[in-house]
């Protein structure tokens, strides 16, 4: 895995993960590699995979059974959340550089509107 | 729990030279620590004082012990194998290791020097560079201790040996040992790093998380090794 290093890694690690249990790469109930191996999967300190994990647990996303090791939460709604989570932080991202460039929210929606034609027209 | 290594007011002069001077640092069991600063900043001398191969002034434990022979035994730190003649088997090194650490695990040697593909029917001078190093980091991993220091093991080694010695590091470093690793260039060794200490004005200058240190001022651990350089040397 390629980190930015301006980002916290134990950030961008809980990312990572996030991203493959929305889209579906890690499965509802699943069980997850071990903190070693994942350490090792995205070349990453053990301490710093723990933490990542530990807030994923505290965010109720990841469930850990002792001795069982961890696992993706069976609990969709709480998946259904998290994505609703992530989109809103990357449409907040977008909302503010376009805002910050003076244009209205009709204009944000038209320009938005028109970018997804253009690109549909380009493929 | 015990600290893996503390360091209390070091001082260490070479002739009318000061190497360091009032250095202090405490590390916890179980870390990963960059120890950077420019060539000549003292990151060796550091490493010998705490192997106890340099005395100087002040005390250092390691895993809370202060005798020397003691500290030798907690410590693992990646001889560069100058004791030996070019002509010397691989073999009849790791036998030399085995017999004087009763720490070494000759098992652990075996997985490590496979994971690195090392071929140990080899003679000493027949070892490019990057395999020579990977072969000190098997011979310092195999060792199963509290502290391991390894000295500079990323410095004109390919990109892949690197990889592979990161990988080895990650998957090797029993989960309850603390291992330093100096180097003057730290990016790729980054994300690895629980904590960075830097070796700067002959003490030990910054002492930090090294997620603390992101989420902090928004730079890359080299940017931010970086500013503190640039703000001069203070004794100079």
């Amino acid at each position: 895995m390629h980190f930015d290093d301006k980002i916290p890694i134990y950030y961008q690690i809980k990312n990572h993960i996030y991203h493959e249990i929305i889209t579906g790469t890690l499965q509802p109930g699943e069980k997850l590699p071990s903190v070693r191996q994942l350490a090792v999967d995205v070349t990453a300190n053990v301490n710093t995979v723990q933490r990542a994990l530990s807030e994923m647990i505290a965010a109720g996303i990841i469930e850990s059974k002792r001795g069982r090791g961890n696992f993706v939460t069976m609990e969709t709604t709480k998946i259904t959340d998290l994505k609703t989570q992530l989109v809103t932080t990357q449409l907040a991202h977008v909302y503010q550089q376009l805002h910050a460039l003076n244009l209205s929210d009709e204009e944000i929606l038209t320009s938005v509107q028109h970018y997804i034609e253009r690109k549909g027209q380009a493929k | 729990m015990t600290d893996s290594l503390s360091i209390q007011n070091v001082t260490y002069k070479r002739g009318m030279k000061t190497i360091l001077h009032d250095a202090n640092l405490t590390l916890a069991p179980g870390k990963i620590v960059g120890l950077l600063g420019e060539n000549g900043a003292g990151k060796t001398t550091l490493m010998r004082l705490i192997t106890g191969s340099a005395k100087g002034a002040g005390d250092i434990t390691v895993n809370g012990d202060a005798a020397e022979a003691d500290r030798k035994r907690h410590v693992s730190f990646s001889e560069q194998l100058r004791g030996f003649a070019g002509n010397t088997k691989l073999t009849r090194i790791v036998d030399f290791y085995e017999t004087v650490y009763g720490d070494f695990e000759a098992e652990r040697f075996t997985e490590l020097a496979t994971f690195l593909q090392i071929d140990t029917s080899l003679k000493l001078a027949a070892l490019s560079k990057g395999m020579k190093e990977k072969l000190v980091i098997a011979l310092t991993l195999a060792r199963r201790t509290n502290l391991y220091l390894l000295d500079e093991p990323f410095s004109g080694i390919d990109s892949m040996s690197r990889k592979k010695i990161i990988n080895s590091i990650i998957q090797w470093k029993p989960e309850n040992a603390t291992m330093v690793i100096s180097d003057h260039y730290v990016s790729e060794i980054a994300p690895i790093l629980d904590e960075i200490v830097i070796v700067k004005d002959q003490t030990i200058y910054a002492h930090r998380q090294a997620d603390e240190v992101r989420e902090e001022f928004h730079i890359g651990i080299e940017a931010y090794y970086e500013s503190l350089y640039e703000r001069g040397n203070d004794n100079d």
